[in-house]
């Protein structure tokens, strides 16, 4: 087939997510999503992103596809909830998908990444540092640092740091611990020390930042890295256990903690006072019962924060338990064609890094809903592509773009 | 293997997300209905819009829908007993005991009627029943005048020919109309005004309660009116003393004066003589520690454990100390008891439901018979007794019988509580009144003028 014809297929995907993402944002209120040429000008730009791709390779195009069908359902909500914060919403959503079209090419390269592991970590610990130096504290947790008029999350950096970090070092080091027994201590010691730099940076998250959610979600990152790269449980459940205990004693120090896990166990128990948001979301998803209300026919105005942290709620009144479930669905299918980009690649370091990419946005996934449908104590992490809120957007648009360009393979005739 | 591990990396994926799905399907679609259904929800209670009205005895409005607002006429007169109903914090007093027929229902026919009407147009905006009340706002301003001198105090009017609840107080009040402007700061006060302190403020009763233990008394056959009593300043009863407020002693007396003079000591000697088992089954009798069926919620009265009264305890309990804790309401329901021939009356506040073409209107009951008729006439003579001649001379009302009694409650949290309950006239009570300060120190010093105005003014309404 020739290259232009390829290049044509390659985005018969993002074509197909652009006609649902217009449907979709054709429900917005009138005036959330000025200018009018804006939503034009950023088809143009989603189009543009699958088309740029290195001549000779086929790529895996759903993902940028379910990237933007899925960003389009969060601006949608946005508009919905806070039409103000839609305004900045697309504007973030315009400049992420810059980087994303202009990281096409320049991730061709991904390889050269494994070479910089020490550079990850170092700039994990500087994000901390200027974290613990400047963060601005919300709701007990210490999580913004203000640049000039933009406020930033660190941890949605440091989650891509760190899986960039760990798939380096698994690289050169899974073989011999996977050799390694588990009752040879120096051995052990030797290789799994600078690794458990990542675990500690979710310990250190835990402690430092108060923020629970990042924590397990680095965990459960770390864990599931560690897994694929060794296959050795034992050092999946040592981490896990010794992470659990340390949640325990959170749990039990930590007021902002224990609240938490109060609210959960009985959000009803305080329902005007601390369960309040707990509760709010819970009535906000009765009343959408199967079907849901319909766009804007909902009240998730009640629930305070709906825009970040529960979104979802918001989103399962408004779309019903169907809806929400087949948004479920787009989300496990990125998940599970990241895993099998992983499984495609041929080398080792192509297989962590997606592994890595892959779980750290299936776990956020897992975290943020299993929070809001009370599974367990709600974590205020954002649901990728459809919580409000910069960071969040730009860096999961470097992660499918990542992922995107891990996906190459050679093309055959 | 490593492509192994992937796959089954990528089946825990599946089965977390499995488990999403069936979490949502329960939250949304099973429990859903009912979740949508508390009273916290603040949708369903898109709360004012055609909600009934709560009125007055005399149909003066305490709580109407104008618009999509719900406002409440009297501000923080009638403040907790009426409650509120705010679509951001739920509802609270009568607007949450009767939310279901203040509620506009639409349901109420059935779809063809339903469909007719649309068709014709004749539709009207459902609305929600009417709620009268037995309150009477003058004797409530009384009241309410008389309660707001201090910081902290609560009381109750009874009617005692049939139960019905003239006026109810709780100071400090709030207004209903700035609710939800001043939650937080409400919800933050320490002297806790969204509390509705006259059905479940729960205090010792002190001397009130020697109503109870002199009725027991007399009841059970273990003194008589002429018994005699001696009071030295003290009792020692194991390693336990009792003794009166001041320390003072009021020698020897007969029952009336003891109870006139509210001696500790003389109460004592009584409740020793009624003894734990035959005190106990008074207080079944009485309805002490269980729960008062009322429009309103009251709190259960807290009465210590059997098995831990030893003779210091009961002692102590012949005065209305010890462990018992009891609710205005309890007060008023115990005078309005010996005021009408030892009977006690079901308390209401909502005389009838004005629903459309029908109406509900309550029938006045009686619930318990503690006490003898002719038990209750001695009570009563000795509660004459206080106001004439002992601790309760400043509820006197001149060309009025007035029969009551002082309560100074040590308690731990400061000064005495002061109480008062009374009834009058003594001869055919129509008017009960239980007052309750918090820590200003002598019943017969701060509750019973404010128990004498409210009885005055009551006394004229009932008479008009």
């Amino acid at each position: 087939m020739p290259e232009a014809l390829t290049r044509l297929r390659a985005c018969a995907p993002m074509v197909v997510a652009l006609v649902l993402a217009a449907l979709t944002l054709r429900l917005a209120p009138r005036g959330a999503l000025l200018p009018d040429w804006l939503p034009f000008a950023l088809a143009g730009l989603a189009l543009a992103w699958p088309a740029l791709r290195p001549a000779g390779v086929t790529r895996d195009d759903t993902l940028p596809a379910l990237a933007v069908l899925l960003s389009s359902v969060g601006l949608a909500v946005v508009a919905r909830l806070q039409p103000e914060l839609a305004q900045k919403q697309i504007v973030w959503l315009g400049f992420s998908l810059v980087l994303a079209v202009a990281a096409g090419p320049v991730f061709a390269r991904f390889r050269v990444l494994a070479a910089y592991k020490y550079i990850w970590i170092l700039g994990t610990i500087a994000l901390f540092v200027a974290l613990a130096l400047f963060g601005q504290e919300v709701n007990g947790a210490r999580l913004w640092i203000r640049l000039g008029p933009i406020q930033f999350e660190p941890v949605e950096v440091i989650k891509l740091l760190i899986v960039l970090f760990m798939a380096s070092y698994l690289n050169d080091t899974a073989d011999v611990i996977a050799r390694t027994r588990p009752w040879s201590l120096r051995a052990n010691a030797k290789y799994l020390g600078p690794l458990f730099l990542g675990w500690g940076v979710s310990m250190g998250i835990l402690v430092f930042e108060h923020d629970l959610g990042m924590a397990v979600l680095l965990l459960a990152t770390f864990v599931a890295m560690l897994y694929v790269a060794t296959r050795r449980i034992d050092l999946v459940a040592g981490a896990t256990g010794i992470f659990g205990l340390a949640a325990w004693w959170a749990a039990t120090h930590y007021s902002y903690v224990e609240r938490r896990i109060a609210v959960w166990r009985d959000p009803f128990h305080d329902p005007l006072g601390a369960g309040y948001q707990a509760v709010q979301s819970l009535f906000s998803l009765a009343n959408g019962g199967l079907f849901g209300t319909g766009y804007a026919q909902g009240r998730p105005d009640y629930i305070p924060e709906v825009a970040t942290d529960y979104v979802y709620a918001a989103f399962g009144e408004e779309w019903g338990a169907i809806g929400s479930i087949v948004l479920l669905l787009v989300f496990l299918t990125v998940v599970l064609r990241a895993l099998r980009v992983a499984q495609r690649q041929p080398d080792l370091y192509a297989k962590l890094l997606a592994t890595g990419l892959a779980a750290v946005f299936g776990f956020q996934i897992v975290i943020i809903i299993g929070g809001v449908l009370r599974l367990f104590p709600l974590t205020g992490i954002t649901l990728p592509f459809i919580s409000y809120g910069g960071s969040s957007l730009v860096t999961n648009f470097l992660l499918v773009a990542l992922l995107w360009a891990i996906s190459s393979e050679r093309r055959t005739a | 293997m490593t492509d192994r591990a992937i796959a089954r990396l990528a089946a825990i994926f599946v089965v977390l997300f499995a488990l999403l799905a069936l979490r949502q399907f329960w939250v949304q679609v099973v429990i859903g209905p009912k979740l949508a259904e508390n009273q916290y929800n603040p949708r369903h209670s898109q709360i004012a819009t055609g909600r009934g009205s709560i009125l007055a005895s005399n149909g003066t409005p305490l709580a109407v829908t104008r618009g999509e607002k719900r406002t409440y006429p009297q501000g923080a007169l009638v403040a907790q007993a009426i409650g509120y109903a705010s679509s951001r914090y739920g509802t609270s007093g009568l607007e949450d005991a009767f939310d279901r027929v203040l509620t506009a229902h639409t349901d109420a026919v059935d779809p063809l009627t339903q469909l007719r009407q649309i068709v014709a147009g004749t539709q009207g905006a459902p609305r929600g029943a009417d709620v009268v009340t037995t309150l009477d706002l003058t004797i409530q301003s009384a009241l309410v005048a008389g309660l707001s001198r201090h910081a902290r105090a609560a009381g109750i009017v009874l009617d005692p020919r049939t139960g019905a609840v003239l006026a109810l107080a709780s100071i400090p009040s709030y207004d209903p109309n700035q609710l939800d402007a001043r939650w937080t700061s409400l919800l933050k006060d320490p002297a806790s005004p969204l509390l509705d302190r006259s059905t479940a403020g729960l205090y010792p009763p002190g001397s009130t309660f020697k109503i109870v233990t002199a009725a027991d008394a007399l009841d059970a056959g273990v003194v008589t009116p002429q018994s005699t009593f001696s009071d030295n300043g003290g009792l020692r009863i194991g390693n336990f003393t009792v003794h009166n407020d001041e320390e003072e002693t009021t020698g020897t007396q007969d029952l009336a004066g003891a109870f006139a003079l509210s001696s500790n000591v003389d109460f004592a000697q009584i409740a020793l003589k009624i003894g734990v088992d035959t005190w106990f089954e008074y207080a079944a009798k009485w309805g002490l520690g269980q729960p008062v069926a009322f429009d309103l919620p009251v709190s259960r009265d807290r009465l210590p454990a059997k098995k831990d009264v030893y003779a210091g305890i009961l002692a102590q309990l012949g005065f209305g100390q010890a462990s018992l804790l009891v609710t205005p309401m309890r007060m008023a329901l115990i005078g309005a008891t010996v005021a009408r021939d030892g009977t006690t009356p079901r308390p209401y506040l909502v005389r009838r439901i004005a629903g459309g073409e029908t109406g509900v209107a309550t029938r006045p009951e009686t619930i318990a018979q503690p006490i003898t008729a002719e038990t209750a006439h001695e009570v009563r003579d000795l509660m004459v007794q206080v106001v004439k001649r002992g601790t309760g001379t400043a509820a006197r009302l001149p060309g009025v019988t007035v029969a009551g009694k002082t309560g100074t409650a040590t308690n731990p949290h400061g000064r005495s509580h002061a109480w008062f309950v009374a009834f009058a006239p003594a001869e055919a009570p129509r008017v009960v009144v239980a007052i309750v300060i918090e820590n200003v120190g002598y019943g017969g010093t701060y509750a019973a003028p404010i128990a004498r105005d409210v009885l005055r003014v009551a006394l004229a309404q009932s008479r008009s």
